[in-house]
């Protein structure tokens, strides 16, 4: 999946500890309900510290749209709202799950020196 | 962030991609709260980020997906009222409108000089005469079933679809076929179409049933839509 340059503002200053995958951290900030473009941005800086900017949050969004892992619901106003689709959520699973592998055998890494 | 900012940073955009994700996307970047900041730092930095994602969209454009039916879906977004109400209204009218001049012709052409259409006949006749009541009797429910359609794929609220149903059955249920006699030998009889909402003595008039079978008929496709899917999406 091709991904957008993001803009990170840094909520805390503590810019290195920030993590960026717009479409992962989209498919996050759906995994607890339906959210519309503002909703998610503030979600996901909630979550990790990230302000993805509108651009990059909207290329997101197309792209897990074709992709079939979100679906747009009926919209508010001007509002869209989206929601996670099933086939998102298993690959919303599996992303995490190799994450967590990851950052598992990186802190034992650190934790063995 | 100012509207008509919003609106240049929008045109950089393709297309297709603004007519799908343009609204939303304004509405977005219009507002000062929220994701977008309004301080001029912010702002710029925003503007930045626009504008690279949209050179990103240019170069590797997003395909597929929703992006192919996305002036479609922008229609039924903006004016839910014409593609649900106004729309299956005027199909429906040319259907009926159809199934009249198949009508019409066939008793010109089939039974020159009868004195109404609806009498035995035989051979291609039959078929032909087939034709138009099919027409006429399936219209209602098909655009029905395409207005359950439209409203699943794009994931409407049943509102305006609802009015739609209701305004098929409604039309569906008392629309009448009228002929009358040829004025001269051999001539062109005359059909119509009016609406009859049926005898005042019944309890429940065979015009209100009918509408009611359509509307059950049309709507049932879109319930067990919507039940799938609340079930796949229980079952995630």
């Amino acid at each position: 999946m091709r991904t957008t340059r993001h803009v990170v503002t840094p909520e805390n200053g503590a810019g290195p500890s920030h993590f960026s995958d717009p479409p992962l951290l989209v498919l996050a900030s759906l995994a607890n309900g339906p959210k519309h473009g503002h909703a998610m941005i503030e979600d996901i800086a909630s979550i990790c510290g990230t302000r993805l900017g509108p651009g990059t949050l909207y290329g997101a969004i197309a792209r897990l749209e074709q992709q079939g892992w979100i679906e747009p619901l009926a919209p508010k106003d001007r509002r869209q709202p989206y929601r996670i689709t099933a086939q998102g959520l298993r690959v919303l699973r599996a992303k995490l799950a190799t994450l967590r592998q990851f950052t598992n055998a990186g802190l034992e890494r650190l934790e063995a020196r | 962030m100012n509207s008509r900012i919003a609106r240049l940073l929008l045109r950089l955009y393709p297309r297709a991609w603004r007519e799908r994700y343009g609204a939303e996307f304004a509405a977005l970047l219009e507002s000062g709260h929220g994701g977008v900041p309004t301080s001029a730092r912010t702002l710029v930095r925003t503007v930045s980020n626009v504008i690279w994602s949209a050179l990103g969209e240019r170069v590797f454009p997003t395909v597929g997906g929703n992006m192919e039916q996305s002036r479609f879906q922008s229609w039924c977004v903006r004016a839910p009222w014409a593609m649900f109400g106004l729309a299956p209204f005027v199909l429906l009218m040319v259907a009926y409108g159809v199934a009249c001049v198949i009508l019409w012709s066939g008793w010109k052409m089939f039974l020159p000089g009868a004195d109404t259409p609806f009498v035995p006949i035989d051979g291609f006749a039959i078929f032909y005469f087939q034709a138009g009541r099919l027409l006429y009797f399936t219209a209602p429910i098909l655009i029905g079933w395409a207005v359950a359609l439209v409203a699943g794929r794009q994931r409407l609220k049943a509102f305006w679809p609802a009015v739609g149903w209701v305004l098929i059955a409604l039309i569906g249920g008392t629309v009448q076929v009228h002929t009358s006699r040829p004025a001269v030998p051999a001539g062109a009889g005359h059909v119509s179409i009016g609406f009859n909402l049926g005898s005042s003595g019944q309890a429940i008039p065979d015009r209100l049933l009918h509408a009611l079978a359509i509307l059950s008929l049309t709507v049932l496709p879109y319930l067990v839509w919507r039940l799938l899917n609340a079930r796949r999406t229980l079952s995630a």
